[in-house]
């Protein structure tokens, strides 16, 4: 077996394979040999059929699948004989397959970039860091109770922050149009769910009173035709009701599942709940730091198969989540940014790892799991689940490795710490899950 | 001279065997189904100006049609004739991988 490796453009290489004809014939006549005793041949007795008669018969196509075959072979000793590292399905063509000739073929695909890490010391990497402090606290206990509140009826005229029911029938130059009309709607003042200027005409009325009042629609109103057109409003207030904090006491905290009623326990609770997604979402925030500042660091040749085959992956993954109506198609461009990141980063972690010598340590997974599990009502049995089920479990490791990866790039990088509140942290993103 | 026409007419088919083969192999002898009426020249002829070959030899022999029964009525599938064809030293016939 004769092989010459050719660079092409970038990560390209180019191989000519030729094999001595010996080889593919030896490798065909052993199969013919092996087919004399199954093939039936009519005027031959089943196994009595000559070699030449079964290689008239078959010789071709049984060449042609030693071909392929020795092709593969071939390939894959050449591949470690130059010790080459292909990305991708090979190209390969036939440039000499006459029978009693070498056998020759090129074979084209692109290889694995030779990573070499830039030092990792050279990489600045901002570290944002944030403390619970009692205020978070206190500011989550105020959400939670705001989110209790109950409205009670009054026997009064309404003010701010009131719930009111009321009946309406709003109309444009004596026409009502359409939604204008609506009965038994509960409208809370100052929260803003009415066209601006329609809560404030509600303030000092009580229940039954009846009253009408002009409101203009804002000029930027959704709908086209009542855009910055003055309505009248005919409305009958039903009922005031005033709002109703719960307050902090061992019923509120019982309804948060703090079996004994102690607020102590419910505030060091909300706070172990909070760190643990504080710590979550820093460690998130580090994570993507430090993969975009490692990815900006190393400058790799990205193999354009790869890049391929992710955005296919990447187009797959969001056809099947059903973000398209069915017949429609992305095009595959639109991946191709990220796939190329992906694919970036996952060859530079790889090599980390490998520089590094990263493994996943067990007691790391299990504590890991551990935390999982603390969100979830009963921990022992998510744990449990977790332990018996693999695939989960290498969901975890993966998760540690990239973790520990983050870990190892920050002992070495440069950190510059920035602090922030935890509110400015976790409020951008009130709507992800930490 | 035999008129192109009967020539065309005479053989009909190579025979293939096991028995074929050892000869062919053995001394170059090609065995072929023939038409019943044909004699040994006119083999010769046909074979020699349809493969572009020298013919040493002809031999030829009757093959009696093998007796079937087809549920209660007998019948008999029909005779033929076969011919052994030897050829002159050095000299082959190639059938294009069809056999």
């Amino acid at each position: 077996m004769q092989v010459s490796v050719e660079s092409g453009e970038g990560l390209e290489r180019k191989l000519t394979i030729q094999v001595p004809a010996e080889t593919v014939e030896k490798e065909v006549d052993s199969r013919l040999n092996s087919m004399r005793s199954r093939v039936k041949i009519d005027g031959f007795r089943p196994g009595k059929v000559p070699l030449s008669v079964v290689k008239k018969q078959y010789g071709t196509s049984v060449l042609q699948e030693v071909m392929g075959e020795v092709m593969q072979n071939t390939l894959r000793d050449a591949v470690i004989q130059e010790s080459l590292n292909p990305a991708g399905t090979p190209a390969i063509e036939p440039t000499s397959m006459e029978p009693g000739k070498p056998l020759e073929y090129i074979a084209t695909f692109e290889v694995y970039p030779e990573i070499e890490l830039t030092d990792c010391a050279s990489i600045e990497v901002e570290r944002t860091t944030a403390e619970v402090v009692d205020s978070d606290v206190d500011t989550m206990i105020d959400t939670l109770l705001k989110q209790r509140t109950t409205y009670e009826t009054v026997d009064r005229a309404s003010k701010d922050a009131d719930q009111m029911t009321i009946n309406f029938d709003g109309s444009i130059d004596g026409e009502q149009f359409e939604g204008g009309q609506a009965d038994s709607v509960p409208v809370v003042i100052g929260s803003n769910s009415m066209i601006p200027g329609f809560e404030e005409e509600l303030v000092g009325k009580s229940a039954d009173e009846e009253f009408s009042f002009d409101v203009n629609f804002p000029d930027d109103y959704h709908a086209e035709n009542l855009k910055g057109k003055k309505a009248t409003f005919v409305t009958k207030v039903i009922t005031v009701a005033e709002p109703k904090k719960p307050e902090v006491d061992e019923e509120f905290a019982k309804s948060f599942g703090v079996d004994d009623g102690s607020i102590e326990t419910l505030k060091s609770d909300i706070r172990a709940n909070m760190e643990r997604e504080l710590r979550n979402k820093l460690q998130e925030v580090l994570k993507k730091e430090v993969l975009d500042k490692l990815l900006d660091a190393n400058d790799v040749l990205i193999p354009k198969a790869l890049i391929n085959q992710e955005a296919e992956n990447l187009q797959k993954q969001m056809m099947d989540a059903g973000q398209l109506q069915a017949g429609m198609s992305l095009p595959k461009e639109l991946f191709e940014g990220e796939a190329k990141r992906r694919v970036g980063l996952g060859l530079v972690i790889g090599e980390v790892v490998k520089k590094a010598e990263i493994r996943p340590e067990a007691d790391k997974v299990t504590a890991k799991i551990d935390d999982i599990a603390q969100t979830y009502e009963d921990p022992s049995e998510v744990i449990n689940h977790y332990n018996s089920n693999p695939q989960l479990k290498q969901g975890i490791e993966a998760l540690i490795m990239e973790e520990m990866v983050v870990d190892w790039i920050v002992d070495q990088a440069k950190v510059t710490d920035s602090a922030k509140s935890f509110h400015d942290l976790m409020n951008p993103e009130t709507q992800q899950p930490a | 001279m035999m008129q192109q026409e009967r020539i065309l007419q005479v053989l009909l088919a190579p025979h293939i065997s096991e028995k074929s083969t050892l000869v062919a192999d053995a001394s170059g002898t090609h065995v072929f189904k023939v038409h019943t009426s044909a004699t040994k020249t006119e083999i010769k002829q046909a074979v020699e100006q349809l493969f572009e070959v020298k013919v040493a030899q002809v031999r030829v022999l009757n093959v009696k049609g093998k007796t079937k029964r087809f549920g209660q009525r007998m019948g008999k599938r029909s005779d033929w004739r076969k011919a052994y064809v030897k050829l002159a030293e050095g000299q082959d016939i190639a059938f294009a991988g069809a056999n």
